[in-house]
């Protein structure tokens, strides 16, 4: 099911009457096409979570549209919407088995109890759970009560399936393992699924669309490799990549980027001071190069090795440059001469921080 | 006759002496023990034994600090003894005295003569009658124990939903808490009562004007048309529906207040998940609240039902220290009561007995179907 976000706005009230009130979505415009696997991602406070609160129905929009294919169901409530939803911390009833949980959907449906038991028992088996149907949430491990969650949200075979921040609470190894799941699940439904998260990997890796949002307001939309290629401005720069993008002071003269009075690459606009992002994938050693950073120390990983370097035009403490575990380099060195490649290398404007293309 | 009851005073006196005798033996001992300690810490500097002696010593300031305990909640077991667990033995005893005296003393025989005049319905010089009162009792806790929970469920769910003046509704729901029943009972009565003589009403009480303004009914007489015959028991009905509406508007300040406060700490996210799930709003409250919150509401369940089987200042605050009309509203308590004020201790000691059995199995039956249901 095609979902259309139109002009979407939220405004909570403030606390005393003085006071502001809070704009936790802004004017969001997003078209989600059929079948897709979406990631509203951004830091905590960025009005994801709210936005699929408002797509779940829970919450209702101050102003703007909802379309579920052609279908205006702003106003439409919850429960008529069909949409399932995956709270952050499960929201299991605890007085119910797993299988009466998962039921519950079907029985408020009014279904015969066979055909909601064969169901509910369809749903286990997507999910692979089905061996745990008579037990207690009480008596499951956080990623199966997660997995009784994203059946119960499933079983009623819903347009939309919204899961709200569903990795967060599983350890580091599991979370591994069911965002693959949930890739898969989606896969084999085919449901247009929503979620939520502020851990970029999380979006990268299984994402066919990402959303990056900032206070409320959308920043960037489409493919996460699209995204990190070509981010629009220096918050999406910086908001994706482990490690993340390194950022100096720069400007422009007669044609050319400096960073401090060395020049890295000619770019040909107006003289500017600039804000230069610089991937860590993107130096290239070279003893003759470009830009010279002050060796901290380096970090050996196996693969490839982590330069930690300073300089004084860097925004962050430490410069991190990947290269390759192959070349040499020369531990005791005080300064570390590098190229760039030009396609991992981000000019934004100083005072804007828009991308100057 | 040898005097029995001497004999057990005297074995108890012997007994505590014994204990008492031990007690100061440890304080003996322990000083006894220090000053060998220090002869044997001397000793030991001299012969070189010291891992034994230390542990040994070790130990017993163990024991001592573990004894001491013992010291510290003495007067909470003296006034235990006095005011709780002699009173329970001496109920337990007398209870198969034949024909105690409570001013002498005196007792001929043992056996179970009480407790067989108790269930016969036996008066001896007047008071209440068992099964009258049982019957009475139980219906009373049965009947408004369950209509009041629910009641506090339904009113508890309103106030949670509510967001003007919650707390307003709140402070008055829980007024009735702070009030003495005595005093409700009287003004209850006062509700339900025709004032005047035959010829001349002077006011035929606010549930007869709202209700039955035409054909008022004297509901705390109640009177041969309203009273059922079942053998040996009566049920005058409408004394019955002035006790049980009593009940049950007395029993709400307390478990709205529970109820209440235990929906408050529900978490809305269930809520949220049953909205997504389709469920309705009684479907909402039948099968997710009311399960969520039923720890209380059995918790609520059964100090209700042991509250009212219990029962007896209402009574008397509604229909007087006769309860009713030759104590045919008389409650458990209250059977007992009547035999205690005029002397005729067995039936009391007896019937307190009873008591204590039926109370201690509803209990049980109780604990045992909560258990069933309140497991998450």
């Amino acid at each position: 099911m095609k979902i259309t976000i139109q002009d979407l706005t939220k405004k909570f009230p403030s606390r005393n009457k003085k006071g502001k009130e809070v704009v936790a979505v802004d004017n969001m415009n997003i078209e989600i096409p059929s079948g897709k696997l979406v990631g509203l991602l951004g830091p905590s406070g960025c009005g994801k979570s709210t936005s699929l609160f408002m797509l779940s129905g829970l919450e209702a929009p101050t102003s703007g549209k909802i379309f579920f294919d052609n279908q205006d169901v702003t106003t439409l409530a919850a429960e008529r919407r069909g949409v399932g939803l995956v709270f952050q911390n499960y929201a299991l009833y605890p007085h119910m088995t797993v299988e009466q949980n998962i039921m519950f959907p079907l029985t408020n449906m009014r279904l015969p109890k066979q055909e909601a038991k064969q169901r509910a028992l369809e749903a286990a088996q997507l999910v692979q759970i089905e061996d745990l149907l008579a037990r207690k949430p009480s008596e499951l491990s956080g990623g199966q009560q997660q997995r009784v969650a994203i059946a119960r949200a499933l079983v009623k075979m819903p347009n939309v399936l919204l899961l709200d921040e569903p990795l967060s609470n599983l350890d580091a190894r599991l979370r591994l393992q069911t965002r693959e799941e949930i890739k898969r699940i989606q896969r084999e439904t085919g449901i247009t699924t929503v979620f939520v998260t502020h851990d970029q990997e999380e979006a990268m890796s299984i994402c066919d669309i990402m959303v990056v949002m900032k206070l409320g307001v959308v920043q960037q939309i489409g493919d996460p490799q699209g995204i990190y290629d070509d981010p629009i401005n220096m918050f999406v720069a910086n908001f994706l990549g482990t490690p993340p993008i390194n950022i100096f002071k720069g400007e422009i003269k007669c044609g050319k980027v400096y960073i401090g009075n060395e020049a890295i690459m000619d770019k040909n606009v107006p003289d500017q001071k600039i804000y230069v992002g610089i991937r860590p994938e993107g130096f290239i050693y070279n003893p003759n190069g470009v830009l010279t950073l002050n060796l901290d120390h380096v970090e050996v990983m196996g693969r490839d090795k982590t330069i930690v370097s300073v300089h004084a035009a860097s925004e962050k403490p430490f410069i991190r440059s990947i290269i390759d575990s192959d070349v040499a380099i020369d531990k005791d060195a005080t300064t570390l001469s590098f190229n760039v490649k030009p396609n991992k290398v981000f000019l934004f404007n100083a005072e804007t921080e828009e991308r100057i293309r | 006759m040898a005097n029995p009851e001497k004999n057990f005073f005297a074995k108890f006196g012997e007994k505590c002496k014994d204990l008492w005798g031990k007690f100061i033996g440890l304080f003996k001992k322990s000083e006894a023990k220090a000053q060998a300690a220090a002869e044997g810490e001397a000793c030991t500097e001299q012969c070189g034994m010291i891992g034994t002696e230390l542990t040994k010593r070790e130990k017993f300031s163990r024991f001592l600090k573990a004894e001491q305990g013992w010291l510290f909640v003495l007067p909470a077991i003296i006034l235990l003894c006095i005011f709780t667990f002699y009173p329970i033995i001496n109920a337990f005893i007398r209870a198969f005295q034949q024909n105690y005296n409570a001013l002498t003393g005196n007792y001929n025989g043992w056996g179970f003569e009480n407790f067989i005049r108790v269930l016969k319905g036996d008066t001896g010089t007047g008071g209440a009658k068992f099964v009258q009162c049982l019957v009475n009792t139980v219906i009373f806790t049965f009947i408004s124990v369950p209509l009041s929970t629910l009641l506090a469920l339904l009113i508890s769910v309103a106030l949670n939903s509510i967001k003007a003046l919650q707390r307003a509704y709140q402070t008055i729901l829980f007024l009735p808490y702070l009030t003495n029943s005595l005093a409700m009972g009287a003004v209850f009565a006062t509700f339900f009562t025709i004032v005047g003589t035959k010829n001349h009403t002077d006011t035929i009480g606010i549930v007869n004007m709202i209700f039955f303004p035409n054909n008022p009914i004297d509901w705390m007489q109640g009177g041969t048309g309203y009273t059922w015959n079942l053998g040996a028991v009566k049920i005058p009905w409408t004394k019955y529906v002035v006790v049980i509406v009593y009940e049950i508007w007395s029993g709400l300040p307390f478990k709205i207040l529970i109820l209440f406060s235990s929906l408050q700490s529900v978490n809305k996210q269930y809520y949220d998940a049953a909205k997504i799930d389709g469920a309705s709003k009684s479907t909402t409250l039948w099968k997710i609240t009311t399960p969520l919150i039923m720890p209380m509401i059995s918790y609520l369940i059964i100090t209700g039902i042991m509250g009212g089987m219990k029962q007896y200042t209402a009574i008397v605050g509604l229909f007087g220290e006769q309860m009713g009309r030759d104590y045919d509203m008389g409650t458990m308590v209250g059977y007992i009561y009547s035999y205690v004020s005029n002397g005729q201790m067995g039936y009391a000691f007896a019937g307190s007995l009873l008591l204590f059995a039926i109370i201690m199995v509803i209990t049980v039956i109780n604990l045992r179907v909560s258990k069933k249901r309140v497991t998450f």
